[in-house]
């Protein structure tokens, strides 16, 4: 019989092919995410990391270590600026599994949790960003420009991958 | 109930905290100087570089199929178009030609060696674009190896897109000039106005809600109109002269009517670039 393939390799390759497609979607669909003055920015980084916490066992998987260093992956690649996500993608874990185990398990809590931490990631990010000078958006424009939009394209993101992820972790559950 | 800031749970965050303030200002710090990053950032950028040009090839290769497919869409008019254009190019070329050799001999004469207009270009693709809001960038294949060094202007179709902001030894990162960052962005440029007159400035800032560059603090009385073409103008630092910007859109009086500021439509294109070239001046 086939040995089976443990689910944290599953995971950990997972977020890798995750962590490049935000970039390549980024590249490739740059003309319509990034199209004057919206800007919707792709984050499978942490939709995986999230749905890893939603399923997943948060402890065998050590999700917060992953999700520290693929922040500090994603600073040191993408942006050039450390220190941001390498904080803010644990915290969004740990906020995210939080208040997700008070709620019954469905995808209608499951969204909402993933509502609130893409809120947080995104408006995180943009203080982080303001505070060093590298955005001169106001609140108003943020709110408008890029959070609604970035949270509307993850929403429908989620909505696509959370039936096959919330599959492949039941069926690797012993 | 637990207490949610227990003195153990207090004390990660601040250090948390302190640590990211201090990563932030150190990051800062290395960009705005003209080093390049640590070794260690580097080596690390190039093994990431690496591994991601496997998952972009195929994503890239998707893009690439459907942006074939549109561009055979318009094919017909788009021949119709250039048919026009292919005569008059022909004659444009044959006198830039012979107007080069005229320069290089000319210059050869007066003992000038290279002036601000001499550039070569190192040819890139583009890997991958940060998914960031805030920084405008991209990162292509060429770094250190191929002789790229920060601060170099890059091009993409058209006219300038954007400066090396970060060079590791086989990636580098480009800052298009739609970073609104307020350390970016101060290319010399120059508008070539009705009369011939020049006008010379620098880009200040850009307005992403019209994608509009903004070259802001013009006292020059020249008279400008729409449609003049603005160029690098090669000075000060290692940007050439002469690479295309884009064209005067508006020109208006900033905020206190003592100077005019002049907003610039870009001519490239900068949410499809998928090829760019890095200019090296002589």
């Amino acid at each position: 019989m086939k040995r089976k393939v443990p689910i944290a390799i599953y995971f950990v390759i997972g977020q890798f092919i995750a962590f490049f497609l935000d970039g390549s979607i980024s590249q490739a669909l740059s003309g319509t995410l990034f199209k004057y003055p919206n800007s919707m920015v792709p984050c499978l980084t942490v939709l995986w990391l999230i749905l890893a916490a939603f399923f997943g066992n948060v402890k065998k998987l050590h999700l917060y270590t992953w999700a520290a260093v693929i922040g500090f992956i994603f600073d040191m690649y993408y942006t050039g600026l450390l220190g941001v996500n390498v904080f803010i993608f644990p915290l969004v874990v740990y906020l995210c599994q939080t208040v997700y185990q008070i709620l019954p398990p469905n995808f209608l809590s499951g969204f909402l949790v993933y509502f609130l931490g893409i809120t947080v990631l995104v408006s995180l990010g943009y203080i982080a960003n303001a505070f060093i000078g590298e955005t001169d958006a106001s609140v108003a424009q943020f709110l408008v420009n890029t959070l609604a939009p970035t949270l509307a394209l993850n929403l429908v993101l989620l909505a696509i991958v959370y039936l096959p992820i919330e599959t492949l972790y039941r069926t690797h559950k012993q | 109930m637990q207490k949610f800031f227990s003195s153990r749970k207090l004390v990660i965050v601040v250090v948390c905290l302190i640590v990211s303030f201090g990563l932030m200002t150190l990051s800062v710090a290395i960009r705005d100087k003209r080093s390049t990053p640590p070794l260690v950032q580097q080596f690390g950028n190039d093994i990431v570089g690496f591994a991601d040009r496997i998952v972009a090839a195929p994503m890239n290769g998707i893009h690439h199929g459907f942006v074939s497919t549109k561009n055979l869409l318009n094919t017909y008019q788009e021949n119709e178009r250039l048919k026009s254009k292919v005569d008059q190019l022909t004659q444009t070329q044959v006198k830039d030609q012979v107007l080069t050799r005229e320069n290089k001999q000319l210059k050869r004469q007066l003992n000038v060696g290279s002036t601000l207009t001499g550039y070569e270009k190192i040819n890139a693709a583009v890997i991958t674009r940060t998914p960031s809001s805030w920084a405008s960038q991209i990162i292509i294949n060429k770094g250190q190896a191929s002789g790229i060094k920060k601060n170099m202007p890059v091009i993409a179709g058209p006219g300038l897109i954007g400066t090396v902001a970060e060079v590791n030894k086989t990636n580098s990162k480009v800052v298009l000039v739609s970073n609104t960052a307020e350390n970016s962005n101060r290319f010399a440029i120059q508008v070539l106005g009705d009369n011939s007159k020049v006008v010379n400035g620098i880009i200040t800032s850009y307005d992403s809600s019209s994608n509009r560059i903004i070259m802001g603090n013009i006292t020059s009385k020249a008279k400008l109109s729409v449609g003049n073409r603005v160029t690098t103008s090669g000075l000060g630092g290692v940007i050439p002269k002469g690479i295309y910007v884009g064209t005067v859109s508006k020109v208006a009086q900033d905020d206190y009517g003592l100077a005019k500021k002049v907003y610039i439509k870009p001519a490239a294109n900068l949410n499809d670039i998928e090829v760019v070239s890095v200019a090296v001046r002589d």
